[in-house]
């Protein structure tokens, strides 16, 4: 439990992310918007993780139909967090 | 007859498999008649029957496990949600699945396209003589509005009822269509009938498009002594009533008649004398049975008076200003109030087109994207209501008016509104929410009915 | 200069997106009070992702915590904002947000809410850097150990210290929100940082700014009053006259001039048609 870190909310518009160590780079997305923003919201994720360069962790998601911009700063958040926790 | 016993009275209804049996929807979440009358059918292994019920609602299980077995084939309904909605949406249903407006439906009992067999009428208040009425009673719920096709038109018309009145009850349900009454202890559970009172909405969001709804009305050309309006009971319609009145009451306009379902703020209008009449076909909440009671300006009427478009003489064909709702609407102004996005029914018609096609001004208000889903789609998931009755569209973030009614445009710009074409509105959507990926639909599981009993669109199932 | 300024916590994802639509004429994106301080890292990175994607239609200000200046604006280099609220005002916070402002030039909006801050005032509003003072209500009670009346005479002497304070630098006086939710309440609140001159006035909910503009907004009665004054100077270049039985000179001359001013940067001014209606 100590090694997971966790950010944002399960409030509409939000999305609650959970970072886990892991071997290699994992994507878990669950989406209120399957099927108009899977891929979309997926690409999001990856994309930042590439860009803050993390090559290896498991990222959760649980969208409640959240935006670019809150899914990204909740993912920003949450790396910087467990940064702090893993390396700090 | 009249009976305490529901399984003597279903031996003299002389039921057989495959009939249509019609049902009303003003005990709305509270109703405990279709349940049990569906149950007892089921129980006598009855098949195929049409379940024609003016609406469905969550509290409506027994329905949803008639389908599941086979005692009923065909569903004819104005408005679903709940269980049947998603016995419906898993393709369970064996026959046709049938959307109709208010309006149609009347017209197609009227005319005989929708014969009904026997229609199964939860009456809160009945008399000896065999009239009914919804104003009294422990279930009390006002008008009964769409029972009274079905009353007079249905082979055999039973009134259900928990409260059998020593005294005449003056009703909408006139003795002289009843054939058979029932006694049962309860047709229904008060509290999921009507709401104590209905919130008007503090959601700033809300408040906002109601302002901007508001500011529509005033400039439309329409505000003036004999205004008629109509808004249903969702939050939004709700505080665009209140302000309506307000307008009235500052401009010193006085209103002809509101119409279609009631609701305290209307009521409001009535006792301010602000307006003349209120048209109910149907109350939302405690204040407007009272009202029906006490107001002789308050009359209930029958959905065929209110909504049949072959009625010449219904009461909508006079409205000015109709505010309605959306859960999605096309760039051509189409609505879908049905499904949502992705094709969970969520709803249906009911006056919808009826009043979006009749009145002058039909008045769209809903937020630019609900979560991540916008409003303005490029492709309609269901088609409820055409977009040539529709004259705008009022968002948060704007006002998009159809291209057929530049007047209107015209009169808005010009008060200053913020009008937008509705393309720059969707874009204006998706900077936020991105464009979404187009939706692929399932099967076909049945069509939406036009008022005038054409194919308005076909329904699907979500894919996959 | 505005009327309404509106916070917007900034944690709450839903409120940052519908922001800009509540017609306020500046919003305040709140790291402070608004935030817990668990979430305090998570509102930095909502907030600056946020105005970077979606940066709104009016000046938009954030309000940073005292105690945590270099954080907050580790977040904040780049961002299209037009100044920094900066909560517990004083000489000595000030000067620290001075050196994390390293030159950047944005407005800064000074939050009165100590009995201290008051002793320093005209300190406050003289410095070149300050471009308003708002009164921060509800800290300040507490620290006075005042409750909340009806008739807000324990906020009366804060109130009149800030703006004989603001307006004698020529700064901006924003008065404290309405922290109830009762609209009575809030109408009679409001109606007396107008009856006592302030400029603007803060809105912690998005329901307050409409009735907030309005208020602060020059009535046609007023405008019209204002404009036969100006006019009449125009045309005859008196500075002293009688207009209707009334005196005018120049204080009242140039008090017309403001709130016509004022109309028109609210787009009160009606053309001379519409005002025959």
């Amino acid at each position: 439990m100590k090694e997971t870190v966790t950010t944002g909310s399960l409030e509409s518009s939000d999305c609650l992310i959970r970072l886990e160590p892991s071997e290699q780079l994992e994507i878990d997305l669950e989406t209120d918007v399957h099927e108009a923003f899977y891929e979309h919201i997926h690409t999001l994720i990856s994309d930042t993780l590439e860009e803050m360069g993390v090559q290896s962790v498991y990222v959760r998601c649980k969208d409640q139909g959240a935006l670019d911009f809150t899914i990204r700063a909740r993912l920003i958040a949450a790396i910087e967090r467990y940064r702090e926790l893993h390396d700090g | 007859m009249r009976t305490d016993d529901l399984e003597a009275l279903l031996d003299v209804l002389e039921l057989r498999d495959g009939m249509r049996v019609s049902f009303h929807h003003h005990l709305r979440n509270g109703d405990a008649v279709m349940n049990e009358v569906l149950a007892a059918l089921r129980r006598r292994g009855l098949k195929d029957l049409h379940l024609y019920a003016s609406a469905l609602f969550p509290v409506h299980t027994e329905a949803a496990a008639c389908i599941e077995e086979g005692t009923i084939r065909h569903v004819t309904t104005n408005y679903v949600n709940g269980p049947v909605a998603e016995e419906i949406a898993r393709g369970k249903l064996r026959g046709e699945f049938t959307m109709q407006t208010h309006g149609g439906r009347a017209r197609a009992v009227l005319q005989g396209e929708n014969a009904i067999d026997v229609a199964f009428l939860a009456t809160p208040a009945v008399d000896a003589e065999g009239n009914g009425s919804g104003i009294y009673g422990a279930a009390a719920c006002g008008s009964l509005g769409y029972a009274v096709e079905d009353h007079a038109c249905a082979k055999r018309s039973v009134l259900i009822t928990d409260s059998l009145e020593d005294f005449p009850v003056p009703g909408q349900l006139s003795a002289s269509h009843t054939d058979h009454v029932l006694r049962l202890p309860s047709i229904g559970d008060p509290g999921g009938i009507v709401s104590g009172t209905l919130e008007v909405t503090r959601d700033p969001l809300g408040l906002k498009i109601a302002r901007m709804a508001t500011e529509v009305i005033r400039h439309s050309g329409l505000l003036r002594n004999g205004v008629s309006f109509q808004s249903g009971a969702g939050g939004i319609s709700l505080a665009i009533t209140e302000q309506f009145n307000d307008m009235l009451a500052a401009t010193g306009t006085q209103a002809s008649f509101f119409s279609g379902g009631i609701a305290a703020p209307h009521v409001k209008a009535l006792e301010r004398n602000l307006v003349e009449k209120l048209y109910d076909v149907q109350c939302f909440d405690e204040e407007a049975i009272g009202s029906l009671q006490r107001n002789t300006g308050h009359i209930p009427i029958s959905a065929g008076d209110y909504a049949d478009p072959t009625n010449a003489s219904r009461v909508i064909k006079d409205l000015d200003i109709v505010i309605l709702g959306a859960s999605e609407v096309d760039t051509g102004f189409n609505v879908n109030v049905t499904t949502d996005s992705y094709g969970n029914l969520i709803g249906g018609s009911g006056g919808h087109s009826d009043t979006a096609e009749d009145s002058k001004l039909a008045i769209i208000v809903a937020p630019l994207f609900r979560g991540r889903t916008p409003l303005i789609q490029e492709r309609l998931f269901t088609k409820t209501t055409s977009g040539e009755h529709i004259d705008c569209l009022v968002s948060e973030r704007g006002i998009a008016v159809h291209p057929a009614n530049d007047k209107l445009a015209g009169r808005l710009k010009a008060a200053g509104l913020p009008v937008v074409d509705i393309e720059t509105l969707m874009q204006s959507a998706h900077a936020y929410t991105g464009r979404p990926k187009p939706i692929t639909r399932g099967d076909a599981i049945g069509i939406v009915e036009g008022r005038r009993g054409d194919v308005q669109d076909t329904l699907y199932r979500k894919a996959g | 200069m505005a009327r309404s300024y509106l916070f917007v916590p900034g944690n709450v994802p839903r409120m940052l997106q519908h922001a800009e639509v509540f017609e306020a004429d500046a919003l305040i994106f709140d790291l402070e009070d608004a935030v817990s301080l668990e979430e305090k890292d998570e509102a930095r990175q909502l907030v600056r992702s946020f105005l970077q994607t979606h940066p709104p239609s009016q000046p938009a200000y954030v309000r940073v915590n005292a105690d945590a200046l270099a954080r907050d604006f580790s977040i904040l280099d780049g961002l299209p904002i037009h100044g920094v609220v900066l909560p517990k005002a004083s000489i000595q916070t000030l000067a620290s947000l001075r050196e994390q402002l390293d030159g950047e030039e944005w407005s800064v909006l000074a939050l009165v809410e100590t009995p201290s801050a008051f002793l320093e005032l005209s300190d406050l509003a003289r410095d070149p850097g300050v471009d308003g003072l708002i009164l921060g209500g509800v800290d300040l009670r507490a620290a006075l150990h005042a409750h909340p009346t009806e008739s807000g005479i324990e906020l009366l002497y804060a109130r009149s210290r800030l703006l004989m304070a603001a307006r004698a630098y020529g700064i901006e006086a924003i008065d404290t929100p309405y922290a109830e939710s009762d609209d009575a309440g809030f109408e009679t609140d409001l109606k007396r940082s107008v009856a006592l001159g302030f400029d603007a006035k803060c809105a912690i909910h998005p329901n307050q700014v409409p009735p907030l503009n309005a208020a602060f907004t020059p009535s046609q009665e007023r405008i019209r009053e204002a404009r036969r004054i100006v006019e009449r100077h125009e045309q005859t270049g008196e500075v002293r006259f009688s207009l209707d039985g009334r005196m005018v000179d120049r204080p009242v001359l140039e008090e017309a001039k403001q709130l016509l001013e004022r109309a028109k940067r609210y787009k009160a001014l009606k053309k001379e048609a519409d005002d025959a209606d």
